[in-house]
């Protein structure tokens, strides 16, 4: 009894503790994040248009439209959203898998011991630190159909020119390949993490006599679960939000090849000036990426290895 | 702690199987030339657009088309980077962007292991529902709600000021480093701070005595992370800031690029030159995780 | 446990150093160069308004050199008289209408300023736009042409003139033994005439010409030409041809075959005669990465280019021409535009300020910087003022200035010659660029032909006007 107690008051106190401890989480998340996106999600049944904000403007008074904002994006085959999340999602995962394949693999060989370590971490991190903006100029130098350096490599290696972000099916290519390029931050994350994996097991292994491969396989990766689950998720969160390409490059094409859901949105809400079907096109974009987040969520139970876990209740 | 990992004494006393130091110790060299090998590759290849920045930057303009493409300038300007300050004021801004950057990166790192630590580790009401939360504000870009924002900064008059760029990092640091902070805590046994709770600490004292020292490698990438998602900022920047005097390196970036683009050379100046302050903060930064400051208990 | 404790303290005390050292020395540094710029520093001190008067602020994008040009400008209108005062907000061209159409959700926008090309008739039918019409009663007008009209209203004016023209670097055409390009109407050459001379020019690696048994087209050195492929800039091969983009209400798409098949023979300039490079109109920057680049022997471009001499690339010696026609002799015009922004209260002050901005005598500089031609008739035809502009223009003059005034100025003024581009007229030209942009790139890289594009985006472009 006395015992029973003391266990409830020990948990009023973890929860008042862990309360405390959230309060600037719960004042951001209500203030930035959902107070304004239920006001988007009540602009986007509306027209509101930019012009409506001007005092004693010549616009017609905002309306309620209901879904009507939903129906035409999806619709009007001019905004063609349906295309948008196709390439949104394509561009994703494939960005997605290629950035966590190669950050992994870097990090692991950063790892070891080797000469001017330091040096080759730095390298692989700088390009995530570069205004986006600036990288995708550079890019666009690089990968020019006539005058670029790559194509001049690839006519000289004896191999034909490529287009890369001036043909409908190697832009996309292109732009993952670009976003693996800045993964630094994953490979950084990735290396922490490494560095949490405890030596002992390894030296353990080690003395059982896995290989280099099984000790990879059955040590650093369940240990590293945790640290992968996040990498994929950021990396996915991140490359659906993709935007700067299309805006400092491709502008949506070749054909409608990278007019992605966050650029599309841009062009018409804040070049255009259309803030209700901006609006729509921001909430399907929610659902979307919390759809592809919840896949992800529910499949991680499966292969999370969760040392200090404290979710079975 | 020791790097030579395998002690011949602990060999023998731990293996049963036959154990070869000699040809272990040669497979380890190959791997390691070989892995070094595979780096200086990879090195190069993420070096060429990096480099290709940088010599761009030290050529006149009109070179940086010529074909075939120059390597190396034929004649090195390092004048390009000898940019006026009523064009790109880079000392000011570069105070500037650090009046904004040094309180997100300080509380944005303290308020996300704060909250990283409470999902990680305490147990309370309405825990799946808050981090469903905290995860679903990671899936939104900033772009969707920058309007209901700047409405909301404008009505409070704080337009053309710092504040809407720096309270928001103040409130956790943004989701997804309270996700990372929870990541890496889950990544410690559990036993670590059940045995600081057996000596009687507090939760405050079982973070900061027991979960900071081991997540250091951690701490050290969510505070670079915040220090870049704010230095590069561009687009909440140029919302909020008007006056020339208040401009960050983002901001006093695409206004040197300009209408014509024709000083190619000097914009790329003026690109490296934005992102050298990072460079250096990182290098910083690195050190301390390439020391690898892992301390955790179970290991002794 | 002791010494865990202090650890960790010592590392907190170590990060939060490490940021505080970073940043301490950027405190004294903000005052060390700020001595040293003077000028920038005494631009701010001045800037302090004094209490009675109006202050407008004037919103404006634009490169630093422009930038600085401009601050001095608006110094001269403070100074010469003591009602209003104008600030300068400068936006990057980028997140120039991101920026101003949020502000104006807040009901802050600036009182003037400039104004995208592509969206001006957009932001005057949204009401963003004051109706008010900055030369009204006024003898001395601009040309008609650079007026943007919104159902019948002018809403805002040019603040500069440009006219596409045809570009050429003279050394190629002396070391290939050509003569260069006709700066006059009457001997414009025809766009096969053209084409021929742009395959002479063009070398590979081997010094052979397109055409030639063996050439590679993988490795050119130089190209003969180099079309501009904005969309915008597109128009005037399909007006040389006959053809149209749209009605002149602006309210329906043509896109006529005539427009097509010009357009169709820009493409082929790469893909069929190998005289250009693959230009897909995204990041693209006509002159600078043509003659300013040094391996394109001809470039159409704006009036503007003739500035590069200004700009780093006075190492290439460039001439002025007019542009080749296909049936009929034509450029267009444009320039960018400023207007009186619908949240301000003081609208005449600022229509006011914008008059006096606009005008060449006070907008000399960028004029003289080569980027501007003036705006208003008597500078093109009053001999004295003419001279003031072209002869006495150092960059004019080294293009020759006869060449400009026949191939520039002569043109500017033949109205028949010069029609307006179609944002002057046309509503949400942002959207159509928007449309057709992305979709030309695969006409561009030959996937598609031109017919195909246009026929896809039709319905769409008709549905961005509206």
């Amino acid at each position: 009894m006395k015992n029973k107690t003391k266990r409830t008051n020990n948990a009023c106190k973890e929860q008042r503790a862990a309360y405390l401890f959230l309060i600037p989480a719960l004042l951001g998340l209500t203030l930035i994040t959902y107070i304004p996106l239920l006001a988007v999600f009540g602009i986007s049944l509306t027209d509101l248009n930019v012009g409506h904000f001007i005092k004693g403007g010549t616009m017609p008074p905002v309306q309620f439209v209901g879904f009507q904002n939903f129906r035409e994006i999806f619709q009007n085959p001019n905004i063609d959203f349906l295309n948008s999340i196709k390439v949104t999602v394509v561009f994703a995962l494939l960005a997605v898998v290629c950035s966590i394949v190669y950050s992994m693999l870097i990090a692991m060989l950063l790892n070891r011991k080797m000469p001017a370590r330091g040096f080759f971490r730095a390298v692989f991190y700088i390009p995530y630190i570069l205004p986006a903006a600036s990288v995708m100029i550079s890019w666009w130098f690089l990968l020019k159909y006539d005058g670029g350096l790559i194509n001049y490599i690839l006519v000289n290696l004896g191999l034909g020119k490529s287009y890369f972000l001036s043909a409908a099916n190697t832009a996309i290519p292109s732009l993952a390949m670009i976003a693996v390029w800045t993964s630094g931050n994953l490979i950084v994350i990735f290396l922490a993490g490494l560095q949490n994996v405890p030596r002992v097991y390894h030296e353990a292994a080690e003395i059982d006599g896995a290989n280099a491969w099984q000790r990879f396989w059955n040590i650093t990766i369940p240990c590293m679960t945790p640290i992968i689950f996040y990498n994929l998720l950021m990396s996915l969160v991140v490359n659906l939000q993709v935007v700067v390409p299309a805006l400092a490059v491709t502008k949506g094409g070749p054909g409608k090849s990278t007019m992605f859901m966050t650029y599309l949105m841009y062009q018409i809400g804040f070049r255009g000036r259309e803030l209700g079907q901006a609006g729509a096109i921001a909430f399907v974009f929610f659902i979307v990426a919390a759809i592809l987040a919840f896949i992800l969520f529910a499949t991680s139970k499966s292969w999370i290895y969760n040392e200090g876990g404290d979710d079975q209740k | 702690m020791n790097e030579s990992a395998v002690q011949p004494s602990r060999v023998k006393k731990g293996s049963l199987k036959r154990y070869s130091f000699k040809s272990k110790k040669r497979s380890e060299k190959i791997a390691d030339t070989l892995s070094l090998l595979i780096i200086i590759f990879m090195a190069a290849l993420v070096m060429l657009p990096l480099w290709w920045m940088v010599r761009s930057s030290l050529m006149k303009s009109i070179e940086i088309f010529k074909w075939p493409p120059q390597f190396f300038p034929s004649e090195w300007l390092f004048s390009n980077y000898n940019i006026k300050p009523t064009t790109f004021d880079f000392w000011r801004y570069l105070g500037n962007t650090l009046t904004i950057v040094v309180p997100c990166v300080v509380f944005g790192t303290i308020t996300a292991i704060f909250c990283g630590y409470a999902f990680a580790r305490l147990r309370f009401k309405g825990k799946t529902f808050l981090f469903s939360l905290c995860v679903g504000s990671m899936l939104l870009p900033t772009m969707v709600t920058l309007i209901p924002l700047y409405i909301a900064w404008a009505s409070l008059g704080l337009t053309d000021t710092y504040w809407p760029l720096i309270l928001p990092y103040l409130c956790g640091g943004g989701a997804f480093n309270i996700f990372l902070i929870r990541q890496f805590i889950k990544t410690l046994p559990r036993e670590l701070d059940e045995s600081a709770a057996i000596d009687g600490a507090g939760y405050m004292r079982t973070l900061v005595s027991i979960i900071i020292p081991s997540i250091g490698p951690a701490i050290i990438v969510v505070a670079l992370l915040i220090f870049i998602s704010t230095w590069n900022d561009l687009l909440q920047q140029t919302i909020y800031i008007s006056s020339r005097e208040k401009y960050t390196m983002a901001v006093g970036l695409t206004t040197f690029m300009g209408s014509f683009k024709n000083d190619y050379a000097g914009m790329f100046a003026a690109t490296c030159l934005s992102f050298l302050p990072g460079v250096i903060v990182y290098l910083f930064g690195q050190r301390y995780f390439v020391e690898g400051i892992v301390m955790t208990g179970m290991k002794n | 446990m002791k010494t865990k404790k202090l650890l960790a303290l010592l590392l907190c005390a170590m990060m939060v150093s490490a940021l505080f050292a970073c940043a301490q020395p950027a405190a004294p540094a903000t005052e060390a160069p700020a001595a040293e710029a003077t000028e920038a520093a005494a631009a701010e001190t001045t800037e302090a308004p004094p209490a009675e008067k109006v202050t407008l602020t004037f919103s404006l994008w634009g490169d630093p050199a422009e930038q600085e040009v401009t601050q001095k400008t608006l110094d001269v209108y403070n100074n010469s008289q003591d009602k209003v005062y104008v600030q300068a907000l400068q936006i990057g061209r980028d997140e120039y209408n991101e920026k101003l159409q949020t502000m104006a959700t807040a009901g802050e926008m600036p009182d003037c300023g400039m104004v995208a090309e592509d969206t001006v008739i957009g932001w005057a039918k949204d009401g963003l736009l004051m109706d008010i019409d900055i030369y009204a009663g006024q003898e001395n007008l601009p040309l008609d042409y650079l007026a943007f009209k919104y159902d019948g209203k002018t809403v805002a004016y040019s603040a500069a003139n440009e006219v596409l023209a045809l570009w050429y670097n003279k050394a190629m055409f002396d070391a290939a033994g050509i003569p260069y390009p006709p700066t006059s109407l009457d001997q414009a050459w025809t766009w096969d005439q053209f084409v021929e001379v742009a395959k002479q020019l063009t070398i590979d690696a081997n010094g052979k010409h397109p055409g030639d048994a063996g050439f590679n087209k993988d490795n050119i050195v130089q190209y003969g030409a180099y079309v501009n492929q904005y969309t915008w800039q597109l128009e005037v091969w399909a007006l040389s041809n006959g053809g149209s983009f749209f009605s002149p209400d602006g309210k329906s798409v043509v896109f006529d075959d005539a427009a097509i098949e010009a357009i169709q023979k820009v493409v082929d300039l790469h893909l069929v005669d190998n005289v250009a490079p693959l230009n897909d109109g995204t990041q693209d920057n006509g002159f600078t990465s043509s003659i300013g680049a040094g391996n394109v022997a001809m470039c159409t471009e704006g009036q503007w280019a003739t500035g590069f001499r200004g700009a780093g690339f006075d190492g290439i010696d460039y001439g002025v021409a007019v542009l080749p026609y296909m049936k009929e002799k034509v450029t267009i015009a444009t320039g960018g535009p400023t207007g009186v922004f619908a949240t301000t209260k003081h609208p005449q002050e600022a229509a006011d300020f914008l008059r006096w901005y606009n005008s060449e005598e006070n907008g000399m500089n960028t004029i003289m910087a080569g980027w501007w031609m003036p705006t208003k008739q008597n500078y093109y035809t009053d001999e004295t003022l003419l001279k003031s502009w072209v002869d006495d223009c150092a960059f004019r003059a080294a293009l020759p200035a006869d060449a400009y005034k026949t191939a520039i100025v002569d043109v500017a003024l033949d109205t028949n010659v010069t029609h307006q581009s179609a944002w002057y007229y046309t509503p949400n030209m942002f959207d159509v660029i928007r449309t057709l942009q992305p979709a030309m790139v695969e006409a561009i890289n030959g996937s598609k032909t031109v017919k195909e594009v246009i026929d896809s985006v039709r319905d769409a472009m008709q549905a961005n006007l509206g």
